[in-house]
């Protein structure tokens, strides 16, 4: 059911603005026909005040049996939900979107010392400095951003730091987690993909009392970035004077033109892009592709 | 003779003693009786206890406790005297209770709704937006009748001064009123007449409640309102109580995967197709209710649930996410909740208690944690209290540090020096014994607002000396008298149905599919266990008979149902196939029988479950036996079988469950009768038939139709073709084609159909005539494809009507 959004009216300037279609394609083959499938999907992008969404269409195939309207969720992003009664051998989601962004590395820019970001905040930031399922707070994680926030450092620089330092310490392998991985174990080996690096850096961050969110969406791999055959995760760390920040460590830089929002909460499990329960027996092969193209 | 059953009786400066006012002045509302106490004789007080303890084993009350070495099921220890409370006293209880469900419900709808709680900082944020209950989810729920909290719990102490205090509250799925109302039923009869005279409030009218709100508050839509108790199934600690309440409430008893959701409802898979659901009364973890929208990690549940709870589609008892009180962190801050959203002043004082997430009383409470029990704030994170005063200076500055690392963890507690209480301590000669005691008090909202059930879970310390009363830790408990000044609310009998306003009630019985699947097994399992004891018990007998002629066709069939037997077999393989754990051997089929039967006890009566239980339970299992006490054992056993199959007659409704019940006997018998025939025949010339008419229970038959010499034809005409013998193939093959018409009336197809040549064949083999080998071969053959028939006929039934009830869920998540 497309969602189908007026279009900008709005200077476009290459050097501080972008403008990208994404075609996030997820597919699963099971094994024995599944009776029935009951999903929820982060697919969506979302509105911000550095976004905007152009247009945007979700497909599903088979034709869902029940299909919500998009609704908002706790942190207010774009939910959907649909449900597949009869029995299916495939399930194919495809998410086409087109989003406008400003860059925000200016006004970053204008962020004072990190320990200004401590202060005491409003309720509904509370939440974002607190453990949560995937994001236990781990000394050790602390330990290791602490070098990166040294006194009175603008916030946006150690950020920076911290994030190329994980760019150089820790190894992008696919193979080496599950998103069950535990991110003691991320910690100790330094390894894994953007999902555990972006936890990892939760738990440090919030160790330090910041008030961090998880970020869920896409980055342009036109310069070989990593992270970019999938959905990409990565932080954002709230700054009292100019705001979210975002910060991937992943690919070691502040995530400003090229990352697309879909959503933001505690960590994974509050914007899985796409989540489901299926009634079959036996084995389910997944494949994701994502395709990010400059406009 | 009161004076030699006090003589071990003490009281404690420190503590409120419950019974006396001070020495050998005994509180009024005790004096009753204290009189029937001391005009027991000791025999009589000794065989109460005996009662007590007989009931509490055959009715398999049990506290299961997941990780128990003592496996699934430990009796719960259940004290004979009740707790007797006067009326002034509970009607201030009642009333702070009550008060106390309405203001939690206040702060439910608000953490759930509108968040005015905490964006005007009444409460802080890390205290709801950290636990772990909060559920995110189901924020913009609509709870029917703004109910949230539809049942709630109290947990209560009384300090040396007799004032009571709430120690904490249960707000998630509380349990313990099912406990209360079966120790009600168990203690009042060892009373009868001081239970009748203190005017002893009934429970029942509570129940009669609890069953018309679940309706009352059940959204509108797709024909009158269907309660479920939902279950995670017989592990979970507290099984005993969701069968009982749901055999009680009359509701069916179900687990998460016979529901499903569809169109923004809920719905239950019965053999009928789906009946939607109204009401759901839960007894499960909110976080494992929705493997969609809450735990990923878990299959259980329903997927999509919680859309149901936001849409307002169903009323579920209690709210998804309601577990974010069931925190000591709140007590607190009640006083003030209450002054701002009830505009009331707390009637029942919390114990004095300190979230450590608020820098001051983090300080307040460290300063003087060696006095204090520090529990978690948060039933999420697994921690046994910690009580200050067991620690040493050491230990206590080194937890000091563990509560500075998460102080929003932790709360801490003023210790209470809890009251004790009178037990009947079970030796001899019986005296009053003294235990400390808490007392669960358990509130349901109604039409009316929140009723209290005049009564309660007293919890008993398993100790003499304890600080705090828990029924996890293996302490016991004990029935709960409140004294009524009126009689006006025992007007209720006891398990009476409550009135049920016009319209509310359904005219068709609901079966779930899982029940049906459950019922056609307990069928099957019953006569298997009969099939094998009467086999057993026909192999011993003739073995002590020396160079049994019937030895080798009895071993034969042994072997083919399944038990570790050789052709050669001894008395003693014969025995250890009745008593040992074996594989296929009888104790293995009664331990599947009792699971069923364990499944389905919301179903069974409480007697034929008692029954069943005492067999399981038999000293005479588990080892060696010696042929008479195997054979003894074995009458037993078929005695019980009898019972059952009488129940099977004359206890249960002819609904489809009882028809697929007999279908799965009849199956079960079929095949096994059909086996040991054709193992007959096969095997055996002789004419020394008695065995097989002993198998078969028809030996009385056998004579009384004077058939006079054991013949192949006339046993063959009574065990095959016979009609109106209840044993024989023809009966069993009529009557599987009966029910399968009966079922094919109300649930279209069920293989009748092929059942039918089976009969014809029967017909014609039996129609009198030639007595020729023919005749033979082709009757092997036939019992041969009796057999092949039974087993293809359970397979297609389940195939059609219970394979659905448990495909496995899996959880897809994609990034």
């Amino acid at each position: 059911m497309p969602i189908s959004l007026p279009a900008p009216c709005w200077q476009y300037d290459p050097a501080m603005s972008a403008r990208y279609q994404i075609r996030h394609l997820t597919r699963y083959v099971y094994a024995h026909a599944a009776a029935s499938g009951r999903h929820l999907a982060h697919l969506t992008p979302r509105a911000t005040d550095w976004q905007r969404v152009e247009s945007h269409t979700l497909r599903v195939a088979p034709p869902p049996t029940e299909n919500d309207p998009p609704q908002t969720d706790y942190f207010g992003n774009t939910v959907r939900r649909w449900a597949i009664g009869a029995p299916h051998r495939e399930l194919e989601v495809e998410a086409v979107s087109v989003v406008a962004i400003d860059s925000q590395a200016e006004r970053w820019s204008a962020a004072g010392a990190w320990e200004d970001a401590l202060a005491p905040r409003a309720a509904d930031l509370v939440e974002f400095t607190l453990p949560s399922p995937y994001v236990p707070l781990i000394p050790a994680a602390a330990d290791y951003a602490r070098p990166s926030f040294s006194a009175a450092r603008p916030l946006d620089e150690a950020l920076h730091d911290v994030a190329r330092r994980m760019r150089t310490d820790f190894v992008f392998d696919p193979a080496a987690t599950t998103i069950a991985t535990p991110i003691v174990d991320v910690l100790r080996r330094r390894r894994g993909v953007c999902q555990d690096f972006a936890h990892c850096l939760l738990s440090a961050l919030r160790g330090l009392g910041f008030a961090a969110r998880y970020m869920s969406g896409y980055v342009l791999d036109e310069s070989g970035a990593r992270g970019g055959a999938a959905s990409h995760a990565w932080v954002a760390v709230h700054c009292p004077t100019v705001g979210w920040i975002g910060c991937d460590p992943t690919n070691g830089k502040l995530a400003d033109l090229e990352f697309v929002t879909l959503g933001w909460g505690r960590d994974f499990g509050d914007v899985t892009p796409l989540r489901g329960i299926v009634l079959s027996h036996g084995a389910q092969q997944l494949s994701v592709s994502v395709e990010f193209r400059r406009l | 003779m009161l004076q030699p059953l006090i003589s071990h009786y003490s009281l404690h400066a420190d503590r409120y003693d419950e019974l006396f006012e001070a020495k050998g002045k005994p509180r009024a509302h005790w004096v009753r009786m204290l009189d029937e106490l001391a005009d027991a004789s000791a025999e009589s007080l000794e065989s109460r206890l005996g009662i007590v303890e007989r009931d509490v084993r055959d009715s398999g009350i049990t506290y299961n406790v997941y990780a128990d070495p003592q496996g699934a099921e430990r009796p719960l220890d259940l004290d004979v005297l009740p707790l007797i409370l006067p009326a002034d006293e509970w009607a201030q209880i009642a009333a702070g209770v009550a008060q106390r469900a309405r203001l939690l419900n206040a702060v439910l709808a608000d953490i759930y709704g509108e968040s005015l709680l905490l964006k005007g900082g009444l409460l802080p944020p890390q205290l709801v937006l950290g636990h772990s209950g909060f559920l995110r989810a189901a924020c913009g729920t609509r709870a029917p009748g703004g109910v949230f909290l539809h049942s709630y719990a109290a947990d209560l102490a009384r300090s040396p001064d007799g004032r009571w205090w709430v120690l904490g509250d249960r707000t998630q799925a509380p349990s313990g009123a099912g406990y209360a109302l079966e120790n009600r039923l168990l203690i009042a009869r060892l009373f009868p007449d001081s239970f009748r005279d203190l005017g002893v409030a009934r429970l029942s009218g509570h129940f009669s409640l609890l069953r018309d709100s679940l309706l009352h508050f059940a959204p509108p839509g797709d024909g009158p309102p269907l309660a479920v108790v939902l279950t995670p199934g017989p592990y979970n600690e507290t099984y005993f109580e969701h069968s009982f309440l749901a055999r009680y409430l009359g509701f069916p008893l179900v687990e998460g995967h016979d529901l499903l959701v569809r169109d923004g409802r809920v719905w239950l898979k019965t053999v009928e197709g789906l009946q939607r659901v109204h009401t759901i009364l839960r007894r499960q973890d909110d976080t494992y209710c929705d493997p969609l929208e809450l735990r990923a990690d878990s299959a259980l549940g329903v997927a999509g649930l919680t859309d149901c709870a936001r849409r307002g589609t169903v009323f579920i008892a209690n709210a998804l996410g309601s577990g974010v009180l069931d925190s000591g962190a709140l007590l607190g801050f009640l006083p003030r909740l209450s002054a701002q959203l009830l505009d009331e002043a707390l009637l029942l004082p919390s114990v004095a208690t300190w979230w450590c997430g608020e820098p001051a009383a983090l300080e307040d409470a460290l300063s003087q944690a060696e006095r204090l029990v520090f529990k978690r704030a948060d039933p999420g994170f697994a921690f046994e209290p910690v009580f200050g005063p067991d620690l040493t200076p050491a230990a206590l500055a080194r937890f000091k540090l563990d509560v500075r690392a998460a102080p929003h963890r932790y709360v801490a507690q003023e210790l209470v020096r809890v009251s004790q209480a009178p037990t009947l301590t079970p030796r001899q000669p019986a005296l009053l014994g003294v235990r400390g005691i808490g007392l669960r008090v358990f509130a349901v909202a109604t039409a009316e607002g929140y009723r209290v059930l005049p009564g309660g879970l007293t919890r008993v310390a398993a100790q003499a000396e304890p600080l705090v009363v828990s029924m996890q830790r293996g302490g016991g408990s004990k029935d709960t008298w409140v004294l009524s000044d009126d009689s006006a609310d025992s007007d209720t009998p006891l398990l009476a149905p409550g009135a049920r306003a016009p319209g509310m009630t359904r005219r068709t019985v609901i079966t779930p599919s899982r029940t049906v699947e459950n019922l056609f097994w307990f069928g099957r399992y019953g006569e298997r266990c009969d099939d094998l004891a009467r086999l057993l018990r026909v192999a011993l007998n003739a073995g002590l008979q020396e160079k049994d002629p019937t030895a080798l066709p009895l071993a034969e069939l042994g072997m083919r149902v399944g038990l570790s037997l050789r052709r050669d077999a001894l008395a003693q393989d014969w025995c250890a196939a009745a008593t040992l754990d074996l594989e296929h051997g009888l104790p293995a089929n009664l331990r599947q029988l009792a699971r069923v039967a364990y499944s389905l006890r919301e179903r069974i009566s409480l007697d034929h479950w008692r029954a069943l239980n005492r067999l399981a339970q038999d000293p005479a299992l588990g080892h060696a036996s010696t042929v008479a006490e195997a054979l003894e054992w074995l009458d037993r056993v078929i005695q019980m079988m009898m019972t059952l199959s009488g129940f099977a007659l004359d206890g249960m409704t002819r609904d489809l469950g009882w028809r697929f019940m007999s279908v799965g006997r009849r199956l079960e018998r079929l095949s096994f009768s059909s086996l040991a025939l054709n193992v007959a025949l096969e095997m055996q010339d002789s004419e020394n038939l008695a065995w097989l008419l002993e198998l078969e229970d028809s030996i009385v038959t056998y004579r009384a139709r004077q058939m006079g010499r054991m013949a192949w034809s006339s046993i063959l005409n009574l065990l095959m073709f016979d009609e109106t013998n209840p044993r024989s193939l023809m009966f069993q093959v009529t009557g599987i084609h009966d029910y399968l018409r009966k079922l094919e009336a109300a649930l279209g197809p069920c293989h009748a159909a092929s059942t039918e040549p089976l009969v014809a064949e029967l017909r014609i083999l039996g129609t009198p005539g030639d007595a020729t080998d023919d005749r033979r071969t082709r009757t092997i053959e036939l019992l041969r494809r009796l057999r092949a028939s039974a087993f293809m006929l359970s397979d297609n039934l389940t195939e059609r009507f219970f394979a659905h009830a448990d495909q496995p869920a899996s959880t897809v998540l994609a990034v």
